[in-house]
């Protein structure tokens, strides 16, 4: 490639680069920055969505860390739902959320997996301690949010200290089933959520809603231009339509006094 | 009447070793002569702009090159020198002819097809490099040495590399070049023999000095 | 699934196309400057250049976010002149071009390294000036590394996920081969997961191979002057 050819492209580039300003009108995008385990269940949910207003609804999907870091720095996402309160708080901490708009939109529920072919014989918590259960796997419960609600639910039942040495922190949730389904691990704790689409593992037990810990869904409206179509947007997301897809996804959605109207469309 | 003064007054120091060199002449065909590591390309170099000595003087004709109490040192492209190195270098990304035509487009080249055939390499228009012989390299180094325009040639050991029955050939193209282009030599040697054909005063070197200057009275009858 | 997979792979070749171009120049210089001048403040240049290959590239992709993001020094500037970077394709070519110059930078400076310096002294005693010394002899010649270094920086940025989904965010718009992957695998649709792990892999492997062809072996080392 001569001196030239290359000049030239990337003079061009960077014209390219400059050339290309803001022209969509923000309120006919919305930008939701959303948990990636909400990523099949919030896209029908988008869809109904741009179906009722016009509004087109893109979603940014990954680890609720990442969006939290992400709108912290300034990126512009108009609503964001989290898997994880903490990461929820930081926001709102950083004066990124508008407070009164932040709802717990859903909850969820651990429930114990296993092996769907040749598995040990599990239907409560204390089984557990069995010398037959060699290894439990789990979201790591430093870090993933999946893992932590699992440890404060075995450490509610008394049972943390006794199996901590059997637990196999994976680095998400889908590592936990991958690991079970391959038979690595006798038995796993996931979202009820989770199991829902896997292949490979078995429902054991749910672990009851009352006994277990309080996982949320936290949901919010970034403060700024799209705040108004953002709240709408979240009003949407605690109607009837929505509460529907949320449940025959395995979530539980969380009943709120709002009540969503669609507009006219434009 | 030209300017034909030649003043390479300067001192180089490469690692341990150390060129002198303080001569006045007038001359347009100067020989530099003597054993291998007698500093003779050291002088090449500084002469092109390669190698700037510590202190000095360097002018050809009238151009000064390098002038330290001045502060005069003109860059390599502007010192309008065509070199021919010991390692004949010729580019190996380019073919023959855009070797010869690289520095083209300064000063008055002589004519591309009157170079060509003075050095006898027409027929190796458009080849590779690589494939050509020693005595090939040697002349399309020195055809892409003229066709630059320089004011001042400088051929080092142009005979080094070549064996004994085409030296004898080679020989007289740089006499031909020298009595048709008129162009100034400035020319590195350790034959003596072959030189004094072509030079008009011969700088004997030894060790990074000067051992003494000579003047060559009459070419030697062939 | 299939649209979306040619559309994925169509758009992370086209990303890590632009982002080569864009990495040359400055690569190409690098690689220059650090094979052939000594200068103060060398070593700071040549750390700098190596963090996106030291740096897990989570970390890299966080340093752009908060240079670029709207709160950041440039990343304000931008913003008052209306360019959006964040979340759009802008931000997938910078992530890619980011991670991808190290590579590049080293592969240059090797292929410089080994331009002997005789050519380039040559060149200027017929009237080459710097410039010319450089485009006419010194790139031609150090070409092989370049290229090697130009593949190299290719795949990696085909490649990156780290930096990418920090800056570009997983967007249907800004959605590369390697966030693909990923989104699909965090959902459990592994089928389409691995059908878009074989593609990348594939194209990875023919980069990586043409880069290895390029650069030793098959074909000869540049020459030197004492080569006859």
């Amino acid at each position: 490639m001569s001196a030239r050819q290359f000049l030239l492209s990337t003079a061009l580039l960077a014209i390219a680069a400059c050339g290309e300003g803001r022209h969509s009108d923000p309120q006919e995008v919305l930008l939701v920055s959303a948990a990636v385990s909400l990523s099949d269940v919030l896209s029908v949910v988008a869809a109904e969505y741009e179906r009722a207003t016009g509004v087109s609804v893109v979603l940014n999907l990954a680890g609720s860390d990442t969006l939290a870091t992400q709108l912290a720095a300034g990126a512009p996402a108009d609503v964001f739902v989290s898997a994880d309160r903490r990461q929820m708080d930081r926001v709102e901490n950083d004066g990124i959320i508008a407070a009164s708009s932040r709802v717990d939109l859903l909850a969820n529920q651990l429930v114990v997996i296993v092996p769907s072919t040749r598995a040990q014989p599990v239907t409560g918590v204390d089984d557990m301690r069995s010398s037959r259960i060699r290894r439990i796997a789990m979201g790591d419960p430093d870090s993933v949010p999946a893992g932590v609600y699992a440890k404060q639910y075995l450490e509610a039942a008394g049972l943390w200290e006794d199996v901590r040495s059997k637990v196999l922190p994976t680095r998400d949730v889908r590592a936990a089933l991958a690991v079970v389904a391959a038979g690595n691990a006798e038995v796993g704790i996931v979202y009820r959520t989770d199991v829902v689409r896997a292949s490979g593992v078995s429902l054991a037990f749910e672990i009851p809603i009352d006994l277990g810990p309080q996982i949320r869904y936290p949901a919010a409206a970034t403060v700024g231009a799209g705040e108004s179509a953002a709240t709408e947007f979240l009003a949407f997301l605690t109607g009837d339509v929505s509460r529907a897809a949320f449940e025959d996804a395995g979530f539980i959605p969380l009943s709120r006094s709002l009540s969503f109207r669609p507009g006219p469309k434009p | 009447m030209t300017d034909t003064s030649v003043i390479l007054d300067f001192a180089v120091r490469r690692g341990s070793f150390r060129l002198d060199i303080h001569e006045q002449l007038q001359s347009s065909a100067v020989a530099i002569v003597g054993p291998s590591g007698a500093g003779k390309t050291t002088v090449l170099d500084a002469i092109a702009g390669l190698r700037r000595p510590a202190r000095g003087k360097i002018v050809v004709h009238g151009r000064t090159l390098f002038d330290s109490d001045s502060g005069i040192d003109i860059p390599p492209a502007g010192r309008r020198v065509g070199y021919v190195p010991q390692d004949v270098v010729l580019f190996p990304h380019m073919n023959v002819d855009r070797n010869i035509l690289y520095g083209t487009g300064r000063g008055e080249p002589p004519l591309f097809e009157r170079v060509l055939e003075l050095l006898e390499i027409g027929s190796l228009a458009g080849r590779p490099i690589d494939g050509l012989s020693g005595g090939e390299r040697q002349r399309v180094a020195l055809a892409r040495a003229l066709m630059s325009g320089p004011d001042l040639l400088l051929l080092d050991e142009p005979l080094a590399a070549v064996d004994v029955a085409l030296r004898g050939r080679i020989l007289p193209f740089i006499e031909r070049v020298r009595g048709e282009l008129g162009t100034p030599v400035i020319y590195v040697s350790h034959a003596a023999d072959e030189i004094r054909r072509i030079a008009d005063h011969v700088v004997v070197l030894e060790s990074g000095r000067v051992l003494r200057v000579e003047s060559v009275s009459a070419p030697t009858p062939a | 699934m299939n649209a979306e997979l040619v559309r994925v792979t169509l758009f992370s070749v086209t990303m890590a196309s632009l982002a080569t171009l864009v990495m040359l120049p400055p690569g190409v210089a690098l690689g220059w400057l650090l094979a052939r001048r000594r200068f103060p403040g060398r070593t700071v240049v040549e750390t700098v250049v190596s963090l996106p290959l030291v740096l897990p590239p989570v970390a890299t992709g966080l340093i752009l976010l908060r240079l670029l993001g709207r709160r950041g020094p440039i990343g304000r500037i931008l913003d008052q002149a209306g360019v959006d970077v964040i979340f759009t394709w802008k931000a997938v070519v910078v992530a890619m071009a980011v991670m991808g110059l190290p590579l590049l930078v080293r592969a240059a400076r090797a292929g410089f390294e080994q331009v002997d310096h005789r050519f380039e002294q040559i060149a200027a005693t017929l009237g080459a000036s710097p410039i010319r010394v450089f485009f006419s002899i010194t790139l031609p010649l150090a070409n092989r590394g370049v290229m090697a270094g130009s593949m190299l920086g290719f795949s990696r940025a085909l490649g990156e996920f780290g930096a990418t989904i920090m800056i570009a965010g997983a967007l249907p718009g800004t959605r590369t081969l390697s966030t693909a992957i990923y989104s699909y695998s965090q959902t459990g649709r592994d089928t389409a997961a691995t059908l878009l792990l074989a593609v990348a892999a594939t194209i990875a492997f023919v980069s990586v191979f043409v880069s290895n062809r390029l650069g030793s072996g098959h074909l000869e080392q540049p020459p030197s002057p004492s080569d006859d």
